[in-house]
């Protein structure tokens, strides 16, 4: 039932689920297939399928765990999907979760998109979510605060993107390195912040101050945790990222530098300026990601404040196909995950890192997945 | 005929039936024993007969190809670019295999399946671009070629690299980093690894490409000490002088075919040059075009190559507009890294190109693109499309940014799938939809589709590299007709092509370019073809 239940969760999901160009798919050729176009053409039905089976080798290979740890992992997964959408509140709760997932995400996508590895969503999340509280606290309670709070952490998080963006256009760093090492500074920059200069005075544990009332997001469902930035990012968010990927000259750029930056060059379009803003708006994304946790949920900076999101949104965006559809539904699946790992860990007493081990085997079965899904096609499992 | 001749010397001289069947690709057709009887002779380090290679692209690379070389003796494969010299060497070293053929060694039948099977064979082959580790030591890097059992036993390889270099008088120091020696050192390095791997038959490709005089006068020296030794050497070529400076006998190969094998004592450098570039009837000769004001001059452009070192020498010309200036020239004389600074693509080190009164040197790609410049590359796969991404994207990428395609930003994604329907009918693209990936089309059509676009976009100087390359007949008609066309409406072509057939048909001028070096110019009225094909080989006679 448990496992039953979540694969096909996913593949009643999945349709919506919209094309991938992985890395890998640059060498398929597919050649000569009558491409149908619509929702469902070829390419993108092989996009879910391939989706689908990175989702159900991941949780078979998490199964071996529960067997290992003496859960069955049947009835593991039951609590996990009960735990994630079982009720409304569970489901509230899981939409909660995903709305700083699918900011960090949606700005992901923009910058895979183009190929620059952002892996450093988790720092610009938590240097956006400080400057943006700190600003808000600064202004007290005004009806500014709000605003400028969330203009500082856009600026925040686009400032420290900023600095592995101009190593790489300027200098030809590899962004992987820079964005990632610069996690550890950005949050240990944030802790001793917290800890020091900008340490609450009332708190026992090193934190900020409180945000000022006018700067908490409102509450859309009362006696929820649903706030205004779960609205933000679905009704906003999402459908200007979208557009900016689907409709613009930029989102064009973008694919083009992402699939070939030698021909890009030599259509006239600046490669190094395209990849600089693809960096600063996931960078963006990933500040208001952290703003809106701060400012929706726990109200003053804490030093836990992201178990991993920098990190979740990657698995998504890559999940996600890099496309914003595919990625909002692989954001909702994700952050079921984070909730249902939490109930199978209160109701089995499992350790509750397995959303961490599921997410790790999640990304490499997707980055994995054009191979298998070549080497079923080989055998027949799936036309080519 | 004066090369049969030779080989019935060579044949009493040796007492051996060769024949000439091994010379001559027309002349193949023959009985069988005969060819056996060549085949067997164990004067022939390696023979090769009716080989044929034809790439996935539909491109024949290889077409029938038989020749054989004699054991100690150096074998220039002379031809141009696109000849398939270096496909018929990569298809004895292991690197291709044929769709036919059989290639003998020391007369026995073989069959090369991997690099690895031809050096047990003892061929070898140091390709055109050196694959050695800057950071390795000169032992390290023949140690990785060496498979040796268990422990790395590198004091054994240096006393074989020792050993080896002494006997041929090749000194180098075995310590070293690849890194801290010359190119040419570097090659001789290549060469000292297939000779610690027991190599007999050594395969050169293009080896002078990289190195300066002095160093061809060292690696002559070189080769002439292996032939002492017994070995056999091919040096792939495309110069003349050098073919005759340093070789034993000459395999000319045009088209994928083998045109002749000569000695070359018996021949001259005329007669090379003939054979190289012959075989051409110009089907129109030089329509006039009507040259109006300059459209282009470009003067003193001195750009380096990615060698580091100068490519293109102070080259000067001026194209008129409806006018076609044709560039004539051996690939590798400039012409790559000429266009790339022409577009943008490369840095110029000095000199001009002006447009309008306006410098396009060291200008960035987007900035000459606006200013009218249409570049059809040669690099299409690499650099001329996308091939994951649609039909119409690809056939947008010089004009999304501008109105109707797109505005504030905003594309119109009607207005370009409109146009990309307009141009796959004009241009004749076989696609079935738009919206297809242009991965999955063939490669002529690919080329057409990036014709299409560069043609279509309103340009005062076009700049193009091989526009026909792969197209059959028909096809590159229509983009010959096409290019006319817009000279008669006052556009400017610069026009780069490998094939003479080509520039000699559109061009109303045409300059030979030869080492980075404009050499000549010729009007298309009075064309000398003898003297075009001597300067394209750098002949100065």
């Amino acid at each position: 039932m448990g496992q039953e239940t979540q694969a096909q969760t996913q593949t009643s999901a999945s349709p919506a689920l919209a094309p991938a160009p992985t890395p890998s798919s640059a060498t398929a050729p597919d050649a000569a297939q009558p491409l149908s176009r619509g929702i469902l053409s070829r390419s993108r039905l092989r996009s879910i399928y391939k989706a689908a089976i990175s989702i159900l080798l991941a949780l078979v290979v998490t199964s071996v765990l529960f067997i290992i740890t003496g859960a069955n992992p049947l009835v593991a997964y039951y609590y996990m999907f009960y735990g994630a959408f079982g009720n409304t509140s569970f489901l509230i709760e899981t939409l909660v979760r995903m709305s700083p997932i699918l900011f960090v995400s949606l700005g992901l996508g923009i910058a895979f998109k183009c190929k620059v590895w952002n892996i450093g969503a988790e720092g610009q999340l938590y240097i956006g979510a400080f400057l943006g509280a700190e600003t808000a606290i600064f202004l007290g309670n005004s009806p500014l605060a709000l605003p400028a709070s969330i203009v500082l952490a856009i600026l925040g998080g686009m400032g420290w993107a900023a600095i592995p963006a101009l190593m790489k256009t300027q200098l030809g760093i590899n962004e992987v390195i820079t964005t990632f090492l610069m996690n550890f500074v950005a949050i240990d920059l944030v802790t001793w912040f917290v800890s020091y200069p900008f340490r609450s005075t009332t708190a026992d544990f090193p934190q900020s101050a409180t945000i000022p009332a006018s700067a908490m997001l409102p509450i859309l469902i009362p006696h929820t945790r649903f706030h205004l930035g779960i609205a933000i990012a679905l009704l906003a968010a999402l459908p200007l990222v979208y557009f900016l990927m689907a409709k613009t000259t930029f989102g064009y750029k973008l694919r083009v530098v992402g699939e070939n930056p030698e021909a890009a060059k030599y259509g006239g379009i600046n490669v190094k300026k395209t990849i600089f803003l693809a960096l600063i708006i996931s960078g963006a994304l990933a500040g208001l990601a952290g703003l809106f946790e701060v400012e929706g949920i726990q109200f003053s900076v804490m030093t836990s404040l992201s178990p991993g999101y920098g990190y979740t949104g990657i698995a998504v965006a890559l999940l996600g196909g890099n496309n914003p559809i595919g990625i909002l539904l692989s954001s909702f699946f994700l952050a079921g995950i984070y909730n249902g790992s939490v109930n199978v860990s209160i109701q089995l007493g499992q350790p509750s890192g397995i959303v961490s081990f599921i997410q790790g085997v999640l990304i490499i079965f997707v980055l994995g997945s054009e191979y298998i899904m070549r080497f079923l096609e080989r055998k027949g499992v799936f036309k080519r | 005929m004066p090369l049969f001749n030779f080989f019935l010397v060579e044949s009493t001289a040796k007492n051996q039936p060769i024949g000439d069947s091994m010379a001559v690709e027309d002349t193949v057709k023959e009985d069988k024993t005969q060819v056996s009887v060549s085949m067997a002779n164990p004067n022939y380090a390696i023979y090769v007969e009716g080989i044929t290679k034809t790439y996935s692209n539909g491109l024949v690379a290889n077409n029938n190809v038989t020749f054989g070389v004699l054991k100690g003796e150096v074998h220039a494969l002379l031809g141009e670019n696109g000849a398939g010299k270096t496909t018929l060497m990569k298809i004895l070293s292991g690197c291709l295999s044929p769709d036919t053929g059989s290639i003998f060694v020391d007369g026995k039948k073989v069959h090369i399946d991997d690099a690895m099977k031809a050096v047990k064979l003892g061929i070898g082959m140091v390709h055109q671009h050196l694959s050695l580790i800057p950071s390795f030591t000169v032992t390290e890097n023949v140690a990785l070629s060496i498979p040796l059992p268990g422990r790395l036993k590198l004091d054994i390889i240096r006393e074989k690299i020792i050993a080896v270099s002494k006997n041929l008088g090749l000194e180098i120091d075995p310590d070293t980093k690849i890194e801290q020696l010359p190119v040419g050192l570097r090659q001789r390095v290549e060469i000292i690894r297939l000779l610690c791997q027991d190599v007999n038959i050594l395969v050169l490709d293009e080896p002078t490409s990289v190195l300066t005089p002095l160093e061809v006068d060292e690696l002559f020296r070189i080769v002439r000490g292996l032939k002492e030794k017994g070995k056999s050497v091919i040096i792939i070529t495309h110069k003349v002088k050098e073919a005759l400076a340093v070789s034993d006998r000459i395999t000319i190969m045009r088209l994928g075919k083998v045109v002749r094998t000569l000695n070359a004592s018996n021949t001259n450098e005329r007669e090379l040059a003939s054979l190289v570039v012959e075989g051409f009837v110009p089907s129109t000769n030089g329509t006039k075009g009507q040259p109006g004001e300059l459209a282009l001059i470009v003067k003193g452009l001195n750009v380096k190559g990615n060698s580091g070192r100068l490519a293109v020498k102070g080259v000067d010309f001026l194209v008129r507009s409806g006018e076609i200036l044709g560039i004539a020239g051996v690939a590798g004389n400039g012409q790559k890294e000429l266009v790339e600074a022409l577009t943008g693509l490369r840095k110029t080190e000095s000199g001009t190109s002006i447009m309008k009164c306006c410098n396009l040197a060291n200008r960035p790609p987007q900035f000459i693109i606006k200013k009218g410049v249409s570049y059809i590359t040669e690099d299409k796969m690499k650099r001329g499309v996308i091939l994951n991404l649609s039909i119409s994207d690809n056939l947008a990428l010089k004009c999304i940014e501008q109105e109707p395609y797109s505005k504030n930003m905003i594309v119109n994604q009607r207005k370009v799938e409109s146009r990309a329907q307009d141009l796959i009918k004009r241009f004749d693209i076989k696609a079935s939809d738009p919206c297809a990936n242009v991965s999955s089309l063939s490669g002529g059509n690919i080329q057409k589709l990036m014709v299409a676009r560069e043609l279509s976009n309103g340009s005062i100087l076009i700049i193009a590299e091989q526009p026909t390359a792969g197209l059959d007949v028909k096809a590159s008609e229509a983009i010959h007709t096409k290019l006319l066309e817009l000279r008669a409406k006052g556009v400017a072509v610069l026009l780069f092509s490998a094939d003479l057939d080509e520039i000699v048909k559109l061009s109303d001028r045409i300059a030979v370019m030869y080492d980075g070096r404009i050499v000549g110019e010729f009007l298309s009225g009075s064309l000398d073809m003898q003297r075009l094909a001597k300067m394209m080989l750098g002949s100065t006679t």
